[in-house]
């Protein structure tokens, strides 16, 4: 029982991550209060997906092709990164307006297109190895009596509340500003995690070309190829053997992200009467 | 008409990924509850190659390998395959994801 727990917890520890840092960002003001609804609307749009494509992979798995199974999850992994710097840069130029901005015309639009980011990146964030959980729970549960199962689902629960609760103290603890800055990296790092996987997934199906395959080989340093250095890898992007066209990327999202958060905040025009 | 083109080269690389699956190298992987069997898998280095990958376990097994780039969820009593890029001559490590135990190698030599 245990071992379902862990593997419970480490499949969605990134989706905990995910929502746990976009429930504080929303709640840490409470202009931004609005968004509940949409984050949870998102995980649960989240939840009836993972339970659907777990259930697909279960009993029809062979009617979608390996290949078209990968870019499914390719594109949602790029959606997911997209989403991600879009939110964080987002929060940066917005955090600190938003005040403002409830008086304006722009509210009702900037709004409603927020949510939706907010929504989708939730859904996806749960979608991505909710379905492996549902896989899994479903293999675990034929052969477990239907007690310890539950209660195996309900300490799942319990997990992801104290993650919760973990970021809520993070955020009284420490000042707003520097836990905000802590929490925007980790999800910028999870970003570069995604993206390094999506690209994984263009190179295997030959969408993108390696070029330079392996550029180097640091397995004695983190091995990706053992469980331990596999969770490592898919919270940062780290490649023990990287292909030259992963680290280029790489370095573009990194570069990518830093000239967007350095851009100047938008100006805002005044409401002509 | 651009995305037409588009549509249309990206159907031309995966139909060609399918049709050369089957004149490629292969190795078979059993997955049972947290056992490999073989824990070793020998391949060429420099071909592409594919791994048979069976759970003949009564648990989910996922086979999972970032140095090989590939992740594969098999309920019990499935079986699929990924097909693998050239590898150098090396030993790159996999496990299965839901039984952490387990921890195989592909030699390529």
């Amino acid at each position: 029982m245990g071992q379902v727990l862990f593997v419970v917890w480490r499949e969605s520890v990134e989706a905990l991550l995910v929502i746990g840092i976009l429930f504080t960002w929303i709640v840490g003001r409470p202009d931004s209060r609005r968004w509940l609804p949409w984050l949870w609307g998102g995980v649960a749009l989240g939840l009836a997906g993972a339970v659907a494509l777990g259930l697909v992979i279960l009993f029809a798995g062979e009617v979608l092709s390996e290949s078209a199974q990968t870019l499914f999850q390719t594109g949602l992994m790029l959606l997911a990164c997209a989403l991600i710097v879009q939110m964080v840069v987002w929060m940066r130029r917005h955090g600190r307006t938003l005040k403002r901005e409830m008086h304006t015309a722009l509210e009702s639009e900037v709004g409603r297109s927020h949510g939706w980011g907010v929504l989708l990146l939730a859904a996806i964030a749960v979608v991505r190895e909710g379905s492996e959980t549902v896989v899994f729970l479903y293999g675990i549960g034929q052969h477990l009596v239907l007690f310890e199962f539950v209660l195996a689902t309900v300490a799942g629960l319990a997990l992801a509340g104290l993650t919760f609760v973990l970021l809520q103290l993070g955020g009284k603890y420490v000042s707003w500003r520097w836990f905000f800055r802590v929490t925007e990296v980790l999800l910028l790092l999870l970003g570069a995690a995604m993206l390094m996987s999506a690209v994984d997934n263009l190179l295997s199906l030959e969408i993108l070309p390696a070029v330079v395959d392996p550029l180097w080989d640091s397995s004695a340093f983190i091995n990706d190829g053992t469980a331990a250095g596999g969770l490592i890898a898919s919270f940062t992007g780290y490649r023990a053997y990287p292909a030259l066209t992963s680290l280029l990327i790489y370095l573009a999202y990194w570069a990518l992200v830093i000239v967007l958060m350095r851009l100047p905040r938008a100006e805002r025009k005044p409401v002509q009467a | 008409m651009r995305a037409a083109t588009a549509a249309l080269g990206l159907a031309a690389v995966l139909l060609s990924g399918m049709a050369h699956a089957d004149d490629l190298h292969t190795v078979s992987l059993e997955m049972n509850d947290g056992k490999f069997v073989p824990v070793r898998l020998e391949v060429p280095a420099g071909v592409k190659f594919k791994i048979v990958v069976r759970n003949v376990g009564k648990t989910a097994a996922e086979f999972e390998s970032l140095p090989l780039r590939k992740e594969k969820v098999l309920a019990p009593g499935a079986e699929s395959f990924v097909v693998v890029h050239p590898l150098r001559p090396g030993e790159y490590g996999f496990f299965d994801d839901f039984h952490q135990e387990a921890q195989g190698v592909v030699v390529a030599k």
